[in-house]
C-alpha cells in the first residue's frame, strides 16, 4: 500500500502542474496538441495516486515489491514516451526548417533578378 | 542541353574568385551558381562585388542542405545536367565537359568522377584513403556495384537523379549516402578517372575529431538507406 503521506505529496505536485499546463495552455502559451499527451499523463497519474489499490493490483501483477515503486516507474514510461514524441517533431521540424530556407533563398533569388530587368 | 554547376560555398573567402574563374575559362558551355551557405566571411560580398550568380541562404544547411539548394535551383530553371564543384578549388572544372558527354552519350543516371581509377593527382591522406576504400566495400556488399571513389564531391547527374535529389538529400556527408540511394532506384552510375587538387584554402568539413562520428553515421546510413522507404 502507498503511504498515504506519499499520496499527498504526490497529489499536490501532480495538481500544481496540471494548474500550470491548464493556465499556459489558456494563455497561448502551449499548443493543446503537445500539452495533451503531458495532461495525459498528470491525470493518468492522479488517478493511480487516489485509487493505490489499483497500483496494488497492477504492481502485484508485474511483480513489482512495493506500490510505490510502480507509480514512479509509470510516471518514467510516460516521461520516456513524451520525450521520444518531442524527438520526432524535432525531426520534422529541422526538415520543415530546411526546406523553408532553401524556398526562401531561391525566392530571394528570383526576387532579385526581376529588379534587375 | 542546359548544363549547371553547382559551388557549394561555406567561408571560401580565399578561394571562390578563383574557383569561379576558372570555370568561366574552361566550362563554357556550362551556366553555373554558387550556394552560399550562410558564410560568415566575405565570400557573399566578394561574390556581389564581382556579379557572379549567388544563391544566399538564409541559415547555415550544411553542406547537404546547400547543394540540395542548387538542385532545386536545376529544377526551377529546368536544368537537364548538374554538376557539384567544390568551392574550394579541389575539382577541376576542365574534365566537366568530359563527364557531361559521357553522361549523355551513354545516358548514365549519374557520372562520379574518381580520384582511385588512375590514382593520379591528389590521392588525400592515407587514413582518408583508408576509411573511402571501407565505403567501397561496404557499397559493394549492398549493392553489388563497386564505387571506386564514393566520397568524391565531383559528381554529375541528369535529369532523373535531379528530380529525386531536389526532393530527398541526406543533410551531412551526403556523396556516399546517395550514391546508394541511386543505385537501390536501379539507376546506373559510372565513373571516370580525374585529378583532383589538394584544397587551396579554407578547412575540410572533416576534421579528425569529427571522422569517427563520420565514419559511424555513414556507415549506418548506408545501411538505412538499403530499408528506406521511398519519398
Amino acid at each position: 500500500m502507498l503511504n498515504i503521506r506519499t499520496q499527498i505529496v504526490v497529489a499536490t505536485v501532480l495538481i500544481i502542474a496540471l494548474v500550470i499546463i491548464i493556465n499556459m495552455v489558456r494563455q497561448k502559451r502551449l499548443e493543446l496538441s503537445y500539452a495533451l499527451a503531458w495532461l495525459g499523463v498528470g491525470i493518468g497519474t492522479l488517478f493511480l495516486d487516489c485509487f493505490p489499490q489499483v497500483i496494488s493490483w497492477l504492481s502485484k501483477m508485474m511483480g513489482i515489491a512495493s506500490p510505490t515503486n510502480m507509480l514512479f516507474f509509470s510516471g518514467f514510461v510516460f516521461s520516456l514516451i513524451i520525450i521520444f514524441v518531442l524527438t520526432i517533431s524535432a525531426s520534422r521540424n529541422s526538415i520543415r526548417i530546411k526546406q523553408l530556407a532553401q524556398e526562401i533563398a531561391l525566392l530571394e533569388k528570383e526576387c532579385k533578378e526581376r529588379k534587375e530587368f | 542541353m542546359k548544363k549547371l554547376i553547382i559551388v557549394p560555398a561555406y567561408n571560401e573567402e580565399q578561394n571562390i574568385e578563383k574557383t569561379i574563374e576558372a570555370i568561366l575559362h574552361e566550362s563554357k558551355n556550362f551556366d553555373y551558381v554558387i550556394i552560399n551557405d550562410c558564410s560568415t566571411d566575405r565570400t557573399r560580398q566578394i561574390c556581389e562585388a564581382k556579379g557572379y550568380n549567388i544563391v544566399n541562404l538564409p541559415i547555415n544547411l550544411g553542406i547537404g542542405g546547400a547543394v540540395q539548394t542548387g538542385y532545386r535551383y536545376a529544377v526551377k530553371y529546368g536544368y537537364d545536367m548538374a554538376v557539384q564543384v567544390d568551392g574550394d578549388g579541389q575539382h577541376n572544372p576542365e574534365f566537366l565537359d568530359k563527364m557531361a558527354e559521357y553522361l549523355e552519350k551513354n545516358n548514365f543516371d549519374m557520372v562520379i568522377g574518381s580520384r582511385f581509377i588512375k590514382k593520379e593527382g591528389f590521392q588525400s591522406s592515407k587514413l582518408r584513403r583508408v576509411g573511402i576504400y571501407f565505403f567501397s566495400k561496404l557499397i559493394k556488399v549492398v549493392t553489388g556495384v563497386t564505387i571506386t571513389d564514393p566520397t568524391s564531391g565531383l559528381r554529375m547527374v541528369g535529369r532523373n537523379v535531379l528530380n529525386i535529389f531536389s526532393r530527398d538529400y541526406p543533410k551531412d556527408y551526403p556523396e556516399p549516402e546517395s550514391v546508394v540511394a541511386i543505385l537501390n532506384r536501379g539507376m546506373s552510375i559510372a565513373e571516370i578517372p580525374v585529378i583532383m587538387e589538394e584544397r587551396n584554402g579554407g578547412v575540410s568539413s572533416i576534421s579528425l575529431k569529427k571522422s569517427v562520428y563520420y565514419m559511424v553515421k555513414v556507415s549506418l546510413a548506408i545501411l538505412f538507406e538499403k530499408i528506406r522507404k521511398e519519398i
